[in-house]
């Protein structure tokens, strides 16, 4: 509502002079905004409110209630149709003031409508306000829509007292119509929109009943089989078990409770002898009791059957061969043998029902008697002749008697013949009874003498047979004892057989363990000797291994010997260095694992042997030129110049030459010394001396010296290999 | 063994690039020699020159120059004899490590 009213709002403001029309909407909606709802929704007052203006040419917004707007308004407190037709201008208004009730129902589209456009385009000049509140407060306007009824009634301006009272009405009948309308409305609405429905029930009083109210209606309606209440009872009493009042447990004795012979019911039964009782009463109806009958008797069962037609047929019972099959035809007239009384005295107390009284007075025939009617036949018979006499007992007894009597005497005479036959038939099966009894004597007879010679025989074949097993018997145990000794005998061998054989064994196990003695020490002692024999031999296999060790340690130390003596001799006489290193790879393998000898061998400098020594001659040789130069730097001082050169150059070619073993540190002297030592051959001295020199003299007989030690380590590792290797010749030894 | 040396043919191996050490003095002679003859003709050679060119074929500038060159080839003379007292290498000598 508010995004809607906004546009149109400020549309209105734009278009205030444009078409009438336009400017009409938003003039309605417009005015409830300025007052309270009331008049706002009151779309119908628009028409009367603008004519108003149109006289005034006040600007008058339709529904105010400006009191401009009331001077035209008096028509809706005025009933209908009232006063306001003559103080307005257009005559359709006057119809318009409609009792407020309708007012916010259908606003009703006067014929003015026309006319309302009218004042709208004189209106713009004022409006030209108006279209901004609209903006201001739409709310109210959307408010006034929806909930005004209630207030609508604005007309308060009749000042009197009559009119107080009726507006009072009036206002109340309004209130009341305009409530249901508000109610009906907003159930209807809610029912087609979810949201006004939230809206209303929670908001509203009441509103949730009313509007659950229809819809259960509509619920109702459209599944009719679900909702309506009567057809589900039918449902239920349909299926309904009911279970009886003496179903389950109960304290009562079951058999208390039997009344009949209801099959259904719990509990025992109806005995046979109930069954009898009961069957007794009705068969009479069937057959009659002739035999036994007394003439008292007969009398009350002649009553009885007079009375039978209109009540209950009650007869005697007759003690009679079929007992068994009256009771199923009992069956079904029950309810009638309970006049009747107990068990099997009934017969004679049946007169006692009181029926026979009425009937008294008429004499009746006499039913047919016979006096033995044992015989099926006659008994059907006579129950035909008996129904007859009854029938015509019920109609007129005097006519048929004659009749009757005719009819009785010749059944009689049927039934007496009947029994004659029944009397000869009888004695022509007495006659049949004894002859097959005397049949059945001989027959007797016959028989036991032929089982009498059946049972000799059997005892002569029993006595045979028993000899002849008792000898057999005889014989088997005879056999049985003959082979029990024979077994016996054989058993008694076998163990006599055994032990001997068993001496035997011991004897041989004896004789061996002798021998195995024998032999054992007889072993012994030549083992013994065997023993010593092989120690002698390790002894001799010690001693020779040990002589063995002794010939290789020995060909190992001359072997070291010869190496050493090799490389001695090739030192020796070589008359210019030469490489030996092929004598010391020797020398070094024979004497593998000698620590000594690898020592010595490690001590040599590598150059020695990979270049060879410079024999004796040579160093002399060298020394000879080595000590000429040394000379001529004996003179220097210490960090020499070339001046200082120069003159040690020159002066030393003035020097005296010593000679012999001379005393004294200086350069001169000491070169004399070494070189007659080197004279006597005494190397390790000359390198001695030499070795003191210093300065220039030293580093230019450097070459020199280390040339000497050369020879000197070479020597001194050879004198220590033959050392060792004499030493390990001795060793041996 | 004895018997075989003539067989072996194999010489002293010849000394290699390093001077044997009683002739390094003379070596060191002859360095400084060379040097002085060389360095004293380059000087007075210089000395000519200067002196034909500039100094009007006087003769001191000769002396001068040959002065020059003879006092530089002494004093690197007298630098080598000097550094090289001590003696440089140290074969001959073994060294055991531990």
């Amino acid at each position: 509502m508010l995004r809607q009213v906004i546009p149109l709002a400020s549309q209105a403001g734009r278009r205030s002079i444009g078409s009438a029309t336009r400017i009409q909407r938003p003039a309605t909606r417009l005015g409830p905004r300025n007052f309270p709802r009331c008049y706002a929704d009151s779309k119908p007052s628009d028409p009367n409110t603008k004519p108003s203006i149109h006289d005034s040419n006040t600007i008058v917004l339709p529904g105010t209630q400006s009191t401009t707007a009331k001077s035209p308004q008096p028509p809706p407190p005025g009933p209908v149709l009232s006063p306001s037709p003559t103080s307005h201008p257009v005559k359709p208004f006057s119809e318009t003031p409609i009792p407020p009730q309708s007012v916010p129902l259908v606003p009703p589209i006067p014929p003015g409508g026309k006319v309302q456009t009218a004042p709208p385009a004189s209106i713009p000049p004022a409006q030209g306000v108006d279209p901004n509140p609209a903006t201001t407060s739409p709310g109210a306007s959307t408010r006034a829509t929806s909930v005004p009824p209630p207030l609508s009634p604005p007309p308060p301006s009749p000042p009197t007292s009559k009119r107080k009272s009726r507006w009072f009405r009036k206002t109340l009948q309004a209130f009341l119509i305009l409530t249901i309308l508000g109610y009906a409305g907003g159930t209807y609405y809610s029912l087609l929109s979810d949201n006004f429905h939230d809206f209303f029930t929670e908001y509203v009083p009441f509103g949730e009943d009313a509007v659950l109210y229809f819809e259960e209606r509509e619920f109702r309606k459209r599944f009719p089989r679900l909702t309506n209440p009567t057809n589900r009872p039918p449902a239920d009493t349909s299926n309904k078990i009911t279970i009886p009042s003496k179903s389950g447990v109960s304290w009562k004795i079951a058999g208390d409770e039997h009344q009949g012979s209801d099959l259904q019911t719990k509990g025992r039964h109806m005995s046979a002898l109930d069954a009898n009782k009961d069957g007794g009463t009705k068969t009479e109806h069937a057959q009659q009791t002739p035999s036994n009958a007394t003439g008292a008797e007969k009398i009350g069962v002649e009553q009885a059957k007079k009375d039978e037609p209109p009540g209950p047929k009650i007869k005697p019972i007759e003690e009679k061969p079929e007992p068994a099959t009256p009771p199923p035809p009992k069956e079904p007239e029950k309810p009638a043998p309970k006049p009747t009384q107990s068990p099997k005295k009934d017969t004679d107390r049946l007169p006692e029902v009181d029926e026979p009284s009425r009937y008294v007075p008429i004499q009746p025939i006499d039913p047919l008697k016979i006096s033995n009617a044992d015989e099926p036949l006659v008994q059907d018979l006579v129950n035909i002749v008996n129904d007859i006499i009854t029938v015509v007992n019920g109609d007129s007894p005097h006519k048929y008697a004659s009749t009757m009597g005719k009819a009785k005497s010749e059944l009689a005479k049927v039934g007496s013949r009947i029994m004659s036959l029944k009397q000869a038939e009888k004695q022509a099966a007495d006659e049949k009874i004894r002859s097959t009894q005397r049949e059945f004597d001989t027959a007797a007879r016959e028989l036991v003498r032929r089982l009498e010679e059946e049972m000799k025989d059997q005892e002569i074949k029993w006595k045979d047979d028993f000899e002849s097993e008792r000898a057999r018997i005889s014989q088997s145990y005879q056999e049985r004892l003959q082979t029990e000794i024979e077994h016996d005998r054989r058993l008694s061998e076998q163990r006599l057989r055994n032990e001997l054989l068993e001496q035997a064994v011991a004897m041989k196990k004896q004789f061996l363990s002798e021998v195995t003695d024998r032999v054992e020490t007889e072993r012994n002692g030549r083992l013994s000797k065997l023993s010593d024999l092989s120690s002698s031999v390790s002894e001799l296999e010690k001693l020779t291994a040990d002589w063995n060790s002794v010939i290789d340690a020995n060909l190992k130390t001359q072997h070291l010997q010869m190496a050493v003596e090799a490389v001695r001799s090739g030192l020796d006489t070589a008359d210019r260095p030469r490489p030996f290193i092929k004598e010391l790879a020797a020398l070094k393998e024979i004497a593998s694992d000698d620590p000594v000898v690898n020592a010595a061998i490690g001590s040599i400098n590598p150059t020695a042997y990979q270049r060879g020594v410079p024999t004796t001659a040579q160093l002399i040789d060298r020394f000879r030129r080595v000590a000429a130069e040394v000379r001529k730097a004996s003179l220097l001082p210490e960090d020499a110049g070339v001046a200082s050169h120069a003159a040690s150059f020159v002066l030393s070619k003035f020097l005296f030459k010593k000679k012999g073993m001379t005393v004294g540190d200086d350069v001169e002297s000491i070169l004399t010394r070494t070189e007659t030592l080197l004279e006597e051959g005494n190397l390790d001295e000359a390198a001695r001396e030499m070795n003191t020199l210093e300065g220039w003299a030293k580093t230019l007989s450097w070459d020199w010296l280390n040339e000497c030690r050369r020879v000197l380590e070479v020597r001194q590792a050879m004198d220590v290999i033959a050392t060792e290797a004499r030493l390990e010749g001795l060793k041996v030894d | 063994m004895a018997d075989t040396p003539p067989s072996t043919p194999l010489p002293p191996a010849a000394q290699p690039s390093k001077p044997v050490s009683e002739a390094l003095l003379n070596d060191k002679w002859d360095h400084a020699i060379s040097s002085l003859l060389i360095r004293s003709t380059l000087g007075l050679s210089f000395g000519v020159v200067f002196s034909v060119l500039l100094f009007k074929r006087r003769q001191w500038p000769v002396w001068v120059g040959l002065g020059f060159g003879a006092g530089r080839a002494w004093e690197e003379a007298d630098a080598t004899f000097k550094r090289g007292v001590a003696p440089s290498g140290r074969d001959g000598l073994r060294l055991v490590r531990s």
